[in-house]
């Protein structure tokens, strides 16, 4: 049981590492500045589900990092700039997302059930701080608040360029 | 930070929560790196450079001065056009000057303050634009590679959008007519600090 609560926790942890908690953030912003806070967790939540079965599938190591932050990078843009994104792309880049942060989390337990509990974790984490961020943004209806997500998605977008700049230039 | 970033967000829809969630956001210890050293020497490392403090802040205090749009189009262009500049640093393209630039960019923001300046936006724009390339540019140079880089980077964004949110919060006295003079007065004293540090270059 200790295994499978480490996990969990362990599982939880890896959704808010820096690098997937930026694509997180940055996802929640679009839906909620888009108003689409209800379908794009859910549709965040079947990628994970997707890459958590290709984990399972013992798919090899994939440039998921590289994903997250570029997604990060674009969807910052995309929010600071205030760009009304049609709903078909919005939804698949929740999707993709969601795929590549379970990819980007692979279960460091050993046995099949606390590496089980680990995805869940994750996925609980995330979809939970992607709720979280997409009703608050979504929330945000006086002016000074718009601004606050579009600062936040300058912040998001200039934060995953420079990562993503360092990864590829080693 | 985390007051300029409560008081920011406070309200009856809040932000704190998202704030708090991304403060608190750590590292699983699979991925390696030191997030939270990397996040607080990122948030440390514009802080500790006196020429980049002034011009941030004065890129919040000449945003307060010329009014809407200015005051949230400014932050919100400058750490993109900084991300840039900072991709700049890392592939190593050579940007000649850059310290001369960064003073510059005190000496130019602090005074378009003094002189309560009000060029067309565009002009706002592009010269916040090009001063942040400077600043992104010795700040992508200097990006660790050992430590969590995107914890690190994220900490010195944030630190670079909180000095503009305080140069905002102060420009924000130039509504009355004694915050104005005091306001311009700190714009001349950027410009002068600038100066010293250009001719300290020299």
């Amino acid at each position: 049981l200790f295994s499978v609560l480490a996990g969990f926790a362990e599982g939880m942890m890896l959704a808010v590492a820096p690098a997937p908690l930026l694509a997180i953030v940055a996802i929640g912003l679009l839906a909620g500045q888009g108003g689409r806070s209800g379908l794009i967790p859910a549709l965040f939540a079947l990628g994970m589900l997707a890459g958590s079965l290709a984990i399972a599938l013992a798919m090899r190591e994939t440039p998921s990092v590289l994903v997250l932050l570029a997604t990060a990078a674009s969807v910052g843009v995309t929010v600071a700039a205030a760009i009304v994104v049609p709903p078909f792309p919005v939804n698949g880049l929740a999707f993709a997302t969601g795929a590549a942060l379970a990819l980007n989390a692979p279960p460091q337990a050993i046995g099949i059930p606390a590496a089980i509990a680990s995805q869940i974790g994750t996925g609980i984490a995330a979809t939970a701080a992607l709720v979280l961020v997409a009703s608050m943004a979504a929330g945000a209806d006086r002016p000074w608040q718009r601004i606050g997500v579009r600062v936040l998605g300058s912040w998001i977008a200039a934060s995953a360029i420079l990562v993503l700049a360092l990864r590829l230039a080693r | 930070m985390k007051m300029a970033a409560m008081v920011l967000f406070s309200g009856s829809r809040g932000f704190a929560p998202l704030v708090i969630l991304l403060a608190i956001g750590t590292p699983a210890c699979a991925h390696s790196g030191d997030t939270a050293g990397g996040f607080l020497a990122g948030f440390a490392h514009p802080l500790f450079g006196p020429d980049h403090v002034v011009a941030m802040v004065a890129v919040g205090l000449w945003g307060a001065f010329l009014r809407q749009p200015a005051i949230w189009l400014l932050p919100i262009v400058f750490p993109l056009v900084m991300a840039f500049g900072g991709v700049l640093g890392i592939a190593g393209v050579p940007i000649p000057s850059v310290e001369t630039g960064i003073a510059a960019s005190a000496i130019v923001l602090g005074a378009m303050v003094a002189l309560a300046a009000r060029p067309p936006l565009w002009t706002a724009v592009v010269l916040v634009g090009v001063f942040a390339i400077f600043h992104g540019y010795a700040h992508g140079r200097e990006l660790p590679g050992g430590a969590d880089p995107a914890a690190f980077a994220a900490g010195f964004v944030i630190a670079t959008g909180t000095l503009h949110l305080c140069g905002i919060a102060l420009g924000l006295l130039a509504r009355w007519p004694a915050g104005q003079l005091a306001v311009r007065a700190a714009g001349a004293a950027i410009a002068l600090i600038g100066a010293v540090y250009l001719g300290g270059l020299v």
